[in-house]
């Protein structure tokens, strides 16, 4: 059986596809790749299924080996790759032989890379995908993040001849990010205060940013609701704890909360906040639901230009 | 009276302005059911919420307009009548409890603070048939309610840092059993060792919202037996 060795797993490294549907109900959140053009980018330079698994890495950090001679390619946050010392090209397709050490080390922006290979990531699928949800025990390998001489099973390769290139990802530097949001839940039962707060001050992403969400720091917001009963998050949500810190939920977040959320954010700048590293300004800005299709569509454009 | 909303760019959020009851969350759980038929190519998730109805569709790819205009229709269809006769025939779920200080750090302290023997806490907790109004915080995690006035009794000032796996816990008239290890602010006055979610290959949580529930008080034998540890 083809095998991905892995030597050195790296703080934060899972295997992800484009994400569980279906359920929320059941209380499981859709997980998959945080950066969602990186893991497409990936997949098309290999010439699979969009919905192929890949290992994403926080922060890099990944030594490994295939058992077998594998076609890969590494793409999302800029990472340090060589294959046995020897520097190579990231956002393109390399071939490594049987044994090679395949090695990823963090470069100075961004958080989430994406490690492919020939034929995806064979773990089973769980409810329709591969994606790990660490906190629920679901997907992946066990459930759980990689460790140290963790074994991965491969699916079966054709051979490519190709020189794409693909280097999609969210990782594009600004200051302050702007976090266009649709308004929505409990955004017209907040105090007047609230929402100027959100709308006009600046955010900076902390340390507490993971799969779950992005917590920021600012000016506390008070909300001025007291209590909430439990409902639906959505991906992108801003919700409000009482500490009056706004956290963004991401790809991992809780089906079901009981905090105030004055809105969602749109998926692309979604993708552009997970990329964060702490310290970076966020702004908030309303944007309407038809204003966050055209961004969708233009994106999609963009993806099937670039990418074909 | 009723709204709907935008939940993020692709979705949709009705919500009734008023108290939970059972009557409206049957409700809310057809017309969870009729959203699936009815837009089963585009529609990516849906939970049903204590007064919410939250539809979540593949961005892209759904008719926003259409959409809206449908959920609004079928909110304004909703019917005076309780659906119960339809849908709660199903029996209720028994889960069995161990009520012992040894495994229920809150328990002495409530049965204190309200006056009453353990026995009696014990009592009014088990004699309730409870309705699942929502799943949340955690896979397996489901709102139950109304705990009896008798018994109602406010959150930790500060949450623990871990709550054992199968803890049952009250919060002011809610009550719920604790799936797996996490944090938490309930009062905790017995423990259950049904398994509540299953993780794995073929995930699944024992309880589902609209599900009827009692609590049924075992002995420290029984509990070893079913599995729970001491």
């Amino acid at each position: 059986m083809r095998q991905l060795v892995i030597h050195q797993a790296g703080p934060a490294a899972s295997v992800q596809d484009s994400g569980r549907i279906g359920t929320l109900q059941l209380g499981l959140p859709p997980s998959g790749a945080m950066d969602a053009d990186a893991l497409f980018s990936g997949q098309y330079l290999l010439e699979q299924h969009a919905d192929e698994a890949a290992i994403e890495m926080a922060y890099g950090g990944l030594l490994a080996s295939p058992s077998e001679p594998c076609d890969i390619a590494v793409t999302g946050a800029p990472t340090h790759l060589s294959i046995d010392g020897i520097s190579a090209s990231t956002h393109t397709v390399l071939r490594v032989e049987a044994g090679q050490h395949i090695h990823i080390i963090p470069g100075a922006t961004g958080v989430y890379s994406y490690l492919h290979l020939a034929g995806g990531i064979d773990t089973p699928r769980i409810l329709g995908s591969r994606s790990t949800s660490v906190r629920e025990g679901v997907g992946g390998l066990e459930g759980r993040y990689l460790r140290d001489g963790d074994r991965l099973p491969l699916g079966a390769a054709k051979s490519l001849v190709n020189d794409r290139m693909a280097s999609l990802t969210s990782t594009a530097p600004a200051d302050p990010i702007t976090l266009r949001f649709v308004p929505g839940f409990q955004y017209a039962s907040m105090k007047p205060d609230a929402i100027a707060m959100l709308l006009g001050e600046e955010f900076l992403v902390t340390s507490k940013a993971n799969r779950m969400g992005v917590q920021l720091e600012g000016k506390a917001i008070d909300t001025g609701i007291e209590t909430l009963l439990s409902e639906a998050t959505a991906d992108g949500a801003i919700q409000i704890p009482p500490s009056g810190r706004p956290v963004v939920l991401l790809n991992d977040r809780q089906a079901v909360g009981g905090y105030p959320k004055p809105g969602a954010v749109i998926r692309s700048d979604c993708r552009r906040l997970a990329q964060a590293r702490p310290g970076q300004k966020v702004r908030f800005a309303p944007c309407s639901p038809q204003e966050a299709d055209r961004v969708g569509w233009l994106e999609q454009h963009y993806r099937d230009t670039r990418l074909s | 009276m009723y709204e709907v909303g935008p939940a993020g760019e692709a979705g949709l959020r009705l919500v009734f302005l008023e108290a939970p009851q059972p009557t409206l969350t049957r409700f809310l759980l057809s017309l969870q059911q009729a959203a699936r038929s009815q837009f089963s190519d585009c529609l990516a998730d849906s939970v049903v919420g204590y007064t919410t109805l939250t539809l979540l569709f593949h961005p892209l790819q759904w008719e926003r307009d259409r959409a809206g205009a449908w959920l609004a229709e079928q909110a304004e269809k909703r019917p005076q009548a309780d659906l119960e006769e339809a849908l709660a025939a199903e029996s209720v779920v028994t889960l069995p409890v161990l009520y012992h200080p040894s495994v229920a750090p809150d328990l002495e302290w409530l049965a204190d603070q309200k006056g009453m023997s353990i026995d009696q806490v014990v009592a009014l907790h088990s004699a309730t048939t409870y309705f699942a109004y929502a799943t949340g915080f955690a896979p397996g995690f489901c709102y139950l309610g109304e705990v009896p006035a008798e018994l109602a009794v406010p959150r930790l000032a500060s949450p623990r840092a871990a709550v054992p796996a199968g803890a049952v816990a009250l919060a002011d008239r809610q009550t719920a059993v604790y799936p797996g290890i996490s944090p938490g602010g309930w009062r905790l006055i017995g423990s259950c060792p049904t398994p509540l979610f299953h993780g794995g290959d073929q995930p699944a949580a024992f309880l589902a919202v609209g599900d009827s529930v009692r609590f049924e008080p075992i002995t420290t034998q029984e509990y070893r037996e079913l599995g729970g540890v001491l």
